[in-house]
């Protein structure tokens, strides 16, 4: 293949976003301007520049920390206590039968209902939007850890009893990597679920962040502005959750050398 | 006579409501290699299980060094039939060793030097950073032995550990484990279905049956195998002992087979 043809493959994925840009552009010029709802990407561009240099509380940087922040405190805290009782319910029947119950009750809760709860009891700021996060990624993490822990080689446990290893030396070095290849289906499915919860609790309640920037913008009718914050979050969004791949691919392949074997 | 390592005293299992082993009796002395055989499905496992604490005996008991069996020890190593559930795919062959040398205790320094030694018993030491997928069967199932080796127990359990291994692969690991059990006096007591190979690897072969009843127990017979050592895998197999000992199993084996 010639260099030219590479190029223009490589340059497959950007025609669709980049002729979408140029007709929202053309359509916000034309069709519909000084529209309080559609900017031209230009000009959102340029508010997003005018973000960037803010240092007041929804300028860019700040109100991106906030909501990252939060997002990831949140999966931190919901997502490990997820992962903990997962793996506890997994190997133990009598746990999963203990906990059956309470959880298919609470666990259909959807997160965003516990905002006024989190609200009286936190009232705004960090702590109740870390809150509702946790309680969103806690049970993906849950049930997915537990699937994870139930799925692992009984063999495995069984030379853990050969071998007397104790209940926590088992989870460490049985368990817990036996179980890495599908925790990090979990991991990415929380990276994107905590960031979801954040900023709709921004939206919804909370004045910080991201999501209250752009509540702020459309409030405001700066629709340029709110085109801006709008397509930052799907950047960070697909920023971290290209992150989150690159992790596991980095770490599948680290452990790929016991694959490498596999098919001969 | 000192006491025996293993002791089945009318040790009867039951399982799921069945009875798979009638009360059965019999010891294997310290240093003894005893092979338990038998057609699918009449407890061989079951029983070599009992021995290593994973089943408890449903009558009777099991003893070891004259304490009763409660559960699984480090001083018992059990070298599982299906050696690619029983090996940790994320760590190397040295990391599989290592893990039984953590389970014991053992100080870091001085485990690098365990592990050579029993990479080197079983002729793996060039293998030691390779991982268990990238080996064959064959290499897979030494990393097992070479693991349960270092455990220095009193007693090695083996469950039909060449079953799946191809022929030549399994004659070559024969060997390779009269050798290592002869040099380190280990005491071993091994199921497999192959008639031959117990009769080739023990002191003293034990048959068993399928569907004990009362006048049909489910011991079928015990008999010794009195043939020197080193064994060859073609001159023992001519050997008219051995020819006349694999008829007489056989005559047991032969109706359920």
């Amino acid at each position: 293949m010639s260099a030219s043809a590479r190029l223009l493959r490589s340059l497959r994925p950007w025609v669709f976003p980049v002729l979408l840009l140029a007709l929202l552009e053309w359509a916000a010029r034309t069709l519909t301007p000084g529209s309080d709802a559609v900017a031209p990407p230009s000009q959102a561009l340029a508010a997003f520049i005018r973000a960037l240099g803010s240092t007041s509380e929804d300028g860019l940087l700040r109100a991106s920390l906030f909501t990252l922040g939060s997002a990831g405190a949140g999966l931190l805290i919901g997502g490990g206590l997820g992962l903990g009782l997962g793996i506890l319910l997994g190997l133990s029947r009598r746990a999963a039968s203990m906990g059956f119950l309470s959880i298919e009750v609470l666990r259909p809760i959807p997160s965003v209902a516990l905002i006024p709860l989190a609200m009286l009891v936190f009232g705004f700021g960090f702590r109740m939007e870390i809150s509702v996060v946790a309680f969103a990624c806690f049970w993906p993490l849950l049930i997915l850890a537990q699937a994870a822990a139930r799925q692992v080689e009984p063999g495995l446990l069984e030379v853990a009893r050969a071998l007397e290893l104790s209940p926590w030396a088992r989870i460490r070095k049985i368990v817990l990597p036996a179980m890495v290849p599908r925790l990090f289906v979990a991991l990415r499915l929380g990276v994107s679920i905590a960031l979801v919860v954040a900023v709709t609790v921004e939206i919804a309640a909370n004045p910080h962040g991201m999501g209250y920037a752009l509540m702020i913008a459309q409030q405001s009718l700066a629709p340029d502005l709110m085109l801006a914050w709008l397509g930052w979050i799907g950047l960070v969004g697909y920023a971290i959750n290209l992150a989150a791949l690159r992790l596991q691919q980095a770490l599948a392949w680290r452990m790929g050398q016991r694959q490498a074997g596999a098919s001969s | 006579m000192s006491e025996p390592l293993l002791d089945f005293k009318a040790v009867r299992i039951e399982l799921g409501g069945r009875e798979i082993i009638s009360p059965i009796d019999f010891s294997v002395a310290a240093g003894e290699f005893v092979c338990i055989i038998g057609p699918s499905g009449c407890g061989k496992t079951t029983l070599l299980r009992a021995a290593a604490g994973f089943v408890q005996a449903s009558g009777g008991q099991v003893l070891r060094a004259g304490q009763a069996v409660t559960g699984p020890s480090r001083e018992v190593a059990f070298v599982f039939q299906d050696y690619g559930r029983a090996l940790l795919g994320w760590r190397s062959v040295a990391g599989n060793i290592a893990l039984a040398l953590e389970a014991a205790g053992i100080a870091k320094a001085e485990r690098a030097a365990r592990i050579a030694r029993v990479l080197e018993t079983v002729g793996l030491s060039e293998h030691a950073d390779k991982f268990p997928a990238q080996l064959s069967g064959g290499m897979q199932q030494r990393v097992q032995i070479a693991r349960c080796l270092a455990q220095q127990p009193q007693v090695m359990l083996m469950d039909e550990p060449f079953g799946a291994l191809d022929a030549m692969t399994r004659e070559s690991l024969q060997d390779e484990v009269s050798r290592l059990v002869r040099q380190t006096g280990l005491t071993v007591l091994f199921v497999t279905h192959d008639l031959e190979e117990a009769i080739y690897l023990s002191d003293r072969v034990i048959a068993l049956r399928t569907n004990p009843s009362a006048d049909k127990p489910s011991l079928a017979a015990m008999v010794n195998v009195p043939i020197a050592r080193p064994r060859d895998q073609l001159l023992t197999k001519e050997d008219p002992e051995f020819v006349r000992l694999r008829r007489e199993l056989y005559g047991y084996l032969g109706h359920h087979a």
